[in-house]
C-alpha cells in the first residue's frame, strides 16, 4: 500500500512519529490487536490541533481516548469496502473532545467516496452487520443470479455483468427516486406476470428472515469482538 | 342498508324452516315457496343458491324470464356464458350479471365485484353497483378476475379469522383473558385496515412506521419472515382461486344428478355435493339484508 500511496504522489515513511509531527489529520487503519501500540508510539506528539480518526474495527472511542492525551480530538469512523470505487458507505461518530467543526471536516473530506453520516456511536456495529458485511450478501445474491441465468441457458461471463448491472440499476433507483423499496416492487409486478411468480418463490424459501437473521449475526458478532 | 324499501323485496326458498326465512319476514319482506312467483313479481333476481342447483333453478324459472330481467348470479365458478346458454333457450337477449362477494356484506363492509353479460347495459350493472355498494365497497371487474377476487377476498374473511383466533391465543399466552384479547386482535385488524384504505401510504411504508428501532414489533416481524408468513398468504390466495377454477369446470360438466336436486332441501345438497365452499355456505345469509330473489 505504501507503493501506491507513492503513485498517487503522497509522501511515504515507515515513521508512525514522522505521519502525526507532519499532519493536522490523522487516520488510524491498522489492524486491533496492533492499535495499542501503536498509539504508545505516537502519543508523545499528539498535540491540540491534531485531529485523530479510526477506522479499527471494534476499537471504542472510549478505548481510544483512553490511550491518547485526554483533550485529543478523537472520531471513530466504519467504511466500506466500495469505498474504494467512490460508492462506498460511511458512519462516524465524534468523541468528546469531537467538535462540529470536526465532523464537518471529516464529512466533506469523505463525501467525495460516497456516503458518509454522523451517528451515535451504538449504531456503528450495526453499520458492520448491513452494509460492512452487507458487500457480502450483495455479491452471494449476485452469484446467485447470475447462476440462476446459466442454469437456464446463458453463458456465465454475461450473467454476471448483467446480474451486477440489475444490482446497480435497482439501488440507484432506491436512492434517487427516494420511493420506499416496497413501492418499488409493487411497480415491477404486472399481475400474473413474471416477477410477482419469482418473488412468491423468495417469499417461499423466507428470504427477508435470512437476510434479517444476517444482518443481526453479523452486527452481534461485531459487539463480541469489540469485547475483546 | 336502506337503498331498497323491504317490502319491494321478494325472497323464496323451498324450506321454510331456514333461520334466514325468518329473518326476511321479520324485515317485512314478501316471502313465497314459489320461485316462478318471484321471477313474476321482480325485476331483479338474485340466485342465491350453491353452484350445483344453479342450472336446475334456471331451468326451472327460464320460461318466466322477460327482456326486463336483470338476472344476478353469485355462485361461485358458474360463468356468464353458461348462465347465457341456458336462458337463451326462453329468451334471446337474457340481461345476466356474475357477481363475487362475501360475508362481511352482513356488517355493511363487504367487497363485491361484478362483470356484465353480454345483453346487460351499462345501467344494469350501475344498478347492481349501487345496491352493493351500500353493503361495502363494489367495483366492476373482467369476468376473468373474477377467480382471483375469491381466492383474495371471497375468502379473505376465513383467512383473517383464522389469524384473529391465533393472535388471540398469543394474547392469551401472555396473560390476557380471551374475551379481551379477541376484542383487541380484531379491532388492531380493524383499525390497520382502515388506516390502509384511507392512506396513500404502501402496506409496507405503514409497517415502517410502526416499527420503532430495536423494539418489539420489529422483532415480531422476523418471527413472521421466518415462518414464511408472506408466502403462506399467496400460497392461500393461490389455492383458493384455483379451487374456483376446478369448480367451475365441475359445474360446466354438471355433475350433480337431477334425482339429489330434485328433493329440493338446501341440507340435502350439502351432504352430497362435495364442491361446497365457505363463501357459498354462506350465501344463504347473504341476502337477509337486501335480497331481491332466491
Amino acid at each position: 500500500s505504501l507503493s501506491r500511496g507513492q503513485e498517487l504522489g503522497c509522501r511515504t515513511t515507515h515513521c508512525n512519529l514522522e505521519v502525526v509531527q507532519r499532519s493536522t489529520l490523522v487516520f488510524l487503519a491498522t489492524k486491533p490487536h496492533v492499535l495499542p501500540g501503536v498509539l504508545e508510539e505516537i502519543r508523545p506528539a499528539v498535540g491540540t490541533h491534531h485531529i485523530v480518526v479510526s477506522l479499527v474495527a471494534g476499537v471504542t472511542i472510549q478505548t481510544l481516548q483512553r490511550l491518547l492525551p485526554p483533550w485529543t480530538k478523537v472520531l471513530r469512523i466504519m467504511p466500506n469496502l466500495p469505498c474504494v470505487v467512490q460508492a462506498g458507505a460511511m458512519v462516524f461518530s465524534r468523541g468528546s473532545s469531537a467538535g462540529d467543526k470536526e465532523s464537518a471536516l471529516l464529512q466533506n473530506l469523505l463525501s467525495s467516496c460516497g456516503l458518509c453520516e454522523e451517528v451515535p456511536e451504538s449504531y456503528i456495529n450495526i453499520h458492520t452487520g448491513l452494509s460492512g458485511s452487507g458487500v457480502a450478501y450483495v455479491y452471494l445474491f449476485a452469484e446467485a443470479l447470475a447462476e440462476g441465468a446459466v442454469k437456464m441457458g446463458m453463458p456465465g461471463a454475461l450473467a454476471g455483468r448483467i446480474a451486477a448491472q440489475t444490482l446497480l440499476g435497482a439501488a440507484k433507483m432506491l436512492l434517487e427516486t427516494g420511493e420506499h423499496p416496497a413501492k418499488l416492487r409493487g411497480d415491477v409486478c404486472t399481475p400474473g406476470g413474471t416477477t410477482i411468480y419469482a418473488l412468491h418463490q423468495l417469499e417461499k424459501g423466507a428470504l427477508r428472515a435470512t437476510v434479517m437473521s444476517a444482518v443481526e449475526a453479523a452486527t452481534n458478532r461485531a459487539c463480541d469482538m469489540a469485547k475483546h | 342498508a336502506g337503498v331498497l324499501a323491504a317490502h319491494k323485496i321478494t325472497a323464496s326458498s323451498p324450506d321454510t324452516d331456514l333461520p334466514t326465512v325468518s329473518g326476511l319476514r321479520k324485515m317485512g319482506v314478501n316471502f313465497t315457496v314459489s320461485n316462478k312467483d318471484t321471477v313474476k313479481s321482480s325485476d331483479v333476481l338474485f340466485l342465491a343458491v350453491k353452484p350445483p342447483i344453479i342450472p336446475f333453478i334456471l331451468e326451472e324459472v327460464g320460461p318466466d324470464i322477460e327482456a326486463r330481467h336483470i338476472v344476478v348470479s353469485c355462485a361461485a365458478g358458474v360463468t356468464i356464458s353458461s348462465i347465457e346458454k341456458k336462458l337463451c333457450t326462453f329468451c334471446p337477449t337474457p340481461k345476466v350479471i356474475r357477481c363475487m362477494t362475501n360475508t362481511p356484506v352482513i356488517v355493511r363492509e363487504g367487497a363485491t365485484v361484478y362483470a356484465t353479460g353480454t345483453h346487460a347495459d351499462v345501467e344494469d350493472g350501475k344498478l347492481l353497483e349501487q345496491l352493493m355498494a351500500s353493503v361495502g365497497f363494489c367495483t366492476e371487474v373482467e369476468e376473468d378476475l373474477i377467480d382471483a377476487v375469491t381466492g383474495l377476498s371471497g375468502s379473505g374473511p376465513a383467512y383473517a379469522f383464522t389469524a384473529l383466533d391465533a393472535l388471540a391465543d398469543g394474547g392469551v399466552k401472555m396473560g390476557l383473558p380471551r374475551r379481551l384479547a379477541v376484542r383487541l386482535g380484531a379491532q388492531a385488524l380493524l383499525g390497520a385496515a382502515k388506516m390502509l384504505l384511507e392512506s396513500e401510504q404502501h402496506p409496507g411504508q405503514l409497517k415502517d412506521n410502526v416499527c420503532s428501532p430495536g423494539g418489539a414489533t420489529i422483532h415480531a416481524l422476523h418471527f413472521l419472515e421466518s415462518g414464511g408468513f408472506r408466502s403462506l398468504l399467496i400460497n392461500a390466495v393461490e389455492a383458493s382461486c384455483i379451487r374456483t377454477r376446478e369448480l367451475q369446470h365441475l359445474a360446466d360438466q354438471e355433475k350433480i344428478s337431477p334425482a339429489a336436486i330434485k328433493k329440493t332441501l338446501l341440507d340435502k345438497v350439502k351432504l352430497e355435493s362435495p364442491s361446497l365452499s365457505v363463501a357459498s355456505a354462506s350465501k344463504v345469509s347473504l341476502f337477509t339484508n337486501k335480497s331481491k330473489k332466491n
